[in-house]
């Protein structure tokens, strides 16, 4: 602008008042202000306009902050908080490890190969829970059609399926359902011994983590041994001794291949 | 990463303000900055040490705003009750009293667009560089805007009184 410049612009009077103008600018723009009496008066309205918004809401800044809006605060919280959410995640995984129910709680927290084994083994047990107690529909096909159960999983599970025979632990074969596993397919064997106790066996197709030895968990009444291979994944629940499952489970596994 | 947040608690008064002017609610004011300190210091990964921290928190601050009121719209309307609990105290019966309380009720009638920006710039003094920046806006959107939210407020307080004490 120089300095006989007679045209300033509205958006010009409006960075006077905001103070974001160059020092020639300003000077530019008081120039045109003595003037132009009806410029000064609009421009001296809106600081007084400025003036009465300052003097409502400056008075907040020199409140007393709360502690509740301290940053360093705020911080120390979110650290204990993901302390917390390491050491319950830890110790989820270490009790999974260590075959406590307390473990279950450890899902969702720990790698991926964790999650895996908590949604099988949270379904397997769901499952379980689901059905044995049914007795009039306790399965889908009976034992009596065990060939066809046996082809018909192997089919929708696209493994081919051996279903155990685990007579010699004193189980006998009810049947078989296929179940919903998340987005894919899982099956579900159910045993019962002479006493009428059941114990079902849940396999579904291994998508991710490698192979994995006999775990133990139990949750409540019910204890579940569950393992892995890169091919099926499977999880024993019954309302069993760990080391009667651990018998059923090991013929299972050794047939299942 | 104490200077970082050193550095925030000096904001801090200044959010409270802003927020203060923005929601004419002391409570939910609070609340706002409460979330964005949160946010903020959850992604302090993302500020660059050398960009300005006081409009990257003016700018968390704002979108955290537009979120609950993008929510509130959709909830049950409430309107703050204490629309003048910034008022600085002064004795009643004082015309710089009932002036304030136009200027706050006039406030009010503004869009959030207007209000937002000129209360950048009016009460925090950011630079239009600065509050452009925190409101994600090209420059010359926020100056229009800041025009408008001016000169409508001083239509607003031009207009003739019986308009205003209308019961």
């Amino acid at each position: 602008m120089t300095k006989t410049q007679p045209d300033i612009s509205r958006d010009t009077l409006h960075a006077y008042v905001d103070g974001q103008l160059s020092a020639e600018t300003r000077a530019a723009v008081e120039r045109h202000l003595d003037d132009h009496p009806a410029d000064a008066a609009l421009v001296a309205a809106w600081q007084r306009d400025g003036d009465a918004l300052r003097a409502l809401y400056d008075p907040v800044a020199g409140e007393t902050v709360p502690a509740s809006l301290s940053p360093h605060r705020i911080a120390r919280q979110r650290r204990v908080r993901l302390t917390e959410w390491r050491r319950l995640a830890a110790a989820g995984l270490v009790l999974t490890l260590l075959g406590s129910a307390a473990g279950w709680y450890g899902r969702g927290l720990a790698g991926g190969r964790q999650v895996a084994t908590a949604s099988l083994l949270d379904r397997a047990v769901a499952a379980h829970n689901l059905y044995v107690g049914e007795v009039v529909h306790p399965v889908e096909v009976a034992a009596a059609q065990d060939a066809h159960l046996a082809r018909w999983l192997s089919k929708r599970l696209d493994r081919t399926i051996v279903i155990p025979d685990l007579r010699p632990t004193g189980f006998a074969l009810v049947g078989g359902r296929l179940l919903p596993d998340g987005p894919g397919p899982a099956a579900q064997f159910m045993y019962e011994d002479t006493q009428g106790r059941r114990v079902t066996l849940y396999v579904k197709p291994t998508t991710e983590g490698g192979k994995s030895s006999f775990r133990f968990a139990e949750a409540g009444p019910v204890a579940a041994l569950f393992w892995r291979d890169a091919r099926i994944s499977c999880a024993l629940v019954g309302e069993l001794q760990r080391s009667e499952l651990q018998a059923i489970a090991t013929s299972a596994y050794e047939q299942l291949g | 990463m104490p200077d970082f947040l050193d550095e925030i608690e000096a904001c801090v008064p200044a959010l409270r303000r802003y927020a203060r002017a923005l929601t004419r609610d002391a409570e939910r004011a609070d609340d706002l900055v409460q979330d964005c300190l949160e946010r903020a210091i959850r992604k302090r990964g993302l500020w660059r040490p050398t960009g300005p921290l006081r409009a990257w928190l003016f700018r968390i601050l704002l979108n955290t705003y537009r979120n609950d009121l993008r929510r509130d719209r959709r909830a049950p309307l409430s309107l703050p009750i204490d629309a003048l609990s910034g008022e600085p105290p002064s004795p009643a019966g004082q015309p710089g009293r009932l002036a304030l309380a136009d200027t706050a009720r006039a406030l009010d009638k503004l869009t959030d667009e207007q209000r937002e920006a000129l209360l950048l710039v009016a009460i925090e003094g950011l630079s239009y560089a600065e509050a452009a920046n925190a409101l994600g806006i090209p420059l010359g959107t926020l100056m229009s805007r800041i025009a408008r939210a001016r000169e409508t407020l001083r239509d607003l307080l031009d207009a003739p009184p019986r308009l205003r004490t209308v019961k």
